[in-house]
């Protein structure tokens, strides 16, 4: 597929043709605006790619109308660098709106969220705000939150760039648990030392176009 | 859940910005009051032209000199018009009875008044009260008429004066409500700003579009409603003053405005009121939200 931008002068992915297979682990990597963070805003059908199609879970995102896409949305979750998380509300009521606004009941809510607040290791500070929790920490929230829908993919983007490498490895450490539910993880990132670490598969971009796409890979 | 989650948002996001929300009830308000007062004024001239015109009389008023041979050649040729429906013979005797009936209220004038000083006349009901016209121009220049009167052209120039007033009354409320739509998307603007987070999180989960633009639009639909019942408050007020106030005077001439008239008007203010907003609402939404 291809994707241009208006007024961009060179398109931002180039005749880009990826599979990723259900339950995989996919690094991409590259440098700043090769068009990494553009496959991830097409994979939730944020962007659509002027050439080619993008099928995410068997459905055409491509021809997908605007309306269907709060539903299309629900199999999928996201964690961003900058965590997201709503300030006025603790771990665990940021975790339950996301329940709540797709029109989940509170008792469903009551069940769920301890549950998952204690998978990522929160267990015992659900009642913290995030101004109460370090960088890590709230990033276990947000990927609580992306997770408590038990989505069909997990999509990362740089979900690490703001912390320290040893936060960054419990990060992915908890990615790596989740992804062994059998969820599909997509995960953007600049971080050598943690793509070299897990050893997993890596698509490089550069320019909008893949030049490498290995599995068990290494940063480079 | 759901419903009082909605609820609370939108009780939350009117105190929210309080001061903003007071001005776009009261804008709604005056233009709602003013809409509704045109309204109530187009029923009642309209009920007014029913009953008026039906009674509207052309009144051929004879010489004082006129013989007696020309006025029953006059009363041959009115009864055989086509154009006339119904001919009245008015003496001198009844037309003073009609002054003094007319001006009761001002004794000096009918006792300075003397019975044979009113003129004799022919009271015409015409079949088309428009064809006033021509009624004129065949009898204008017969042997003993002195002067043709239409009560219709007098009728015109009232209708004329409250036409006027239910224009007045819906441009103030077409520009009060320019206001108010204004100050509608404004207050979405602000309120969207505020909640931007929650509404990203909100998209980022899969939230249903509706269910993240209907806080904001029924924000917009309860003020609308809320200056809907203010609107209804003025002219229960208005209605109030001009019964026992100083307005009672057009009462005669105006027929008068029921309550279950201003109560019918509630529906439409409120209906128009809550519409407006909800639509005002969710196009600022789609500019500003892009959901």
């Amino acid at each position: 597929m291809t994707k241009t931008y208006p007024k961009a002068s060179r398109p931002s992915l180039d005749n880009v043709s990826v599979s990723i297979e259900k339950g995989e682990f996919v690094f991409f990597i590259g440098p700043s605006g090769s068009g990494k963070s553009t496959i991830i805003k097409m994979l939730l059908h944020e962007v659509s790619p002027n050439k080619g199609r993008v099928v995410v879970n068997g459905k055409d995102v491509t021809t997908m109308r605007s309306w269907k896409r709060p539903h299309f949305r629900r199999s999928i979750g996201c964690v961003f660098q900058d965590f997201r998380l709503l300030p006025n509300r603790t771990a665990y009521e940021n975790v339950a709106f996301a329940l709540e606004v797709i029109g989940k009941t509170k008792a469903v809510a009551r069940r769920v969220v301890p549950e998952v607040l204690e998978l990522v290791g929160l267990g015992g500070k659900e009642h913290r705000y995030p101004h109460e929790l370090s960088g890590g920490e709230q990033q276990r929230v947000a990927v609580a939150r992306a997770f408590v829908n038990r989505p069909l993919i997990l999509l990362a983007d740089e979900p690490t760039g703001n912390l320290d490498p040893d936060t960054s490895i419990e990060i992915m450490r908890l990615l790596d648990r989740i992804n062994r539910t059998g969820t599909t993880v997509v995960m953007v990132t600049h971080d050598s030392n943690i793509v070299n670490q897990m050893r997993r598969r890596v698509i490089e971009i550069e320019s909008g176009r893949i030049v490498r796409d290995q599995a068990r890979g290494v940063y480079g | 859940m759901r419903m009082k989650y909605v609820l609370s948002e939108v009780l939350v996001g009117l105190w929210r910005n309080v001061t903003m929300t007071i001005a776009m009830i009261i804008t709604m308000a005056v233009s709602l009051f003013m809409l509704g007062g045109a309204g109530l004024l187009y029923q009642k001239v309209g009920d007014m032209k029913d009953l008026y015109y039906e009674n509207v009389e052309v009144s051929i008023f004879l010489k004082t000199d006129v013989s007696p041979q020309q006025r029953d050649d006059l009363n041959a040729k009115l009864k055989s018009d086509p154009l006339v429906k119904e001919v009245t013979y008015v003496n001198k005797d009844e037309a003073y009875k009609r002054f003094q009936e007319m001006y009761q209220d001002a004794p000096d004038l009918v006792n300075a008044v003397k019975a044979d000083q009113l003129p004799e006349s022919f009271r015409l009901k015409l079949v088309n009260p428009e064809q006033y016209k021509n009624i004129y121009d065949q009898y204008k220049g017969t042997e003993g008429v002195d002067e043709i009167v239409d009560q219709s052209r007098l009728l015109d120039k009232v209708f004329g004066v409250l036409t006027g007033i239910q224009t007045f009354a819906l441009v103030i409320a077409v520009f009060m409500a320019a206001a108010a739509l204004l100050l509608v998307a404004n207050t979405i603007q602000v309120a969207a700003y505020s909640k931007r987070r929650e509404v990203a999180v909100m998209k980022l989960v899969g939230a249903s579009n509706w269910f993240i633009q209907a806080p904001f639009v029924l924000e917009a639909v309860v003020a609308g409603l809320i200056g809907s019942i203010l609107a209804l408050t003025f002219m229960a007020v208005g209605k109030y003053a001009a019964s026992g106030g100083s307005l009672a005077a057009l009462e005669g001439l105006i027929t008068p405005i029921s309550w279950s008239d201003i109560f019918l008007m509630f529906p439409i203010m409120a209906g128009v009121g809550a519409l407006f907003s909800a639509v005002t609402g969710w196009i600022t939404l789609r500019f500003y939200l892009r959901v």
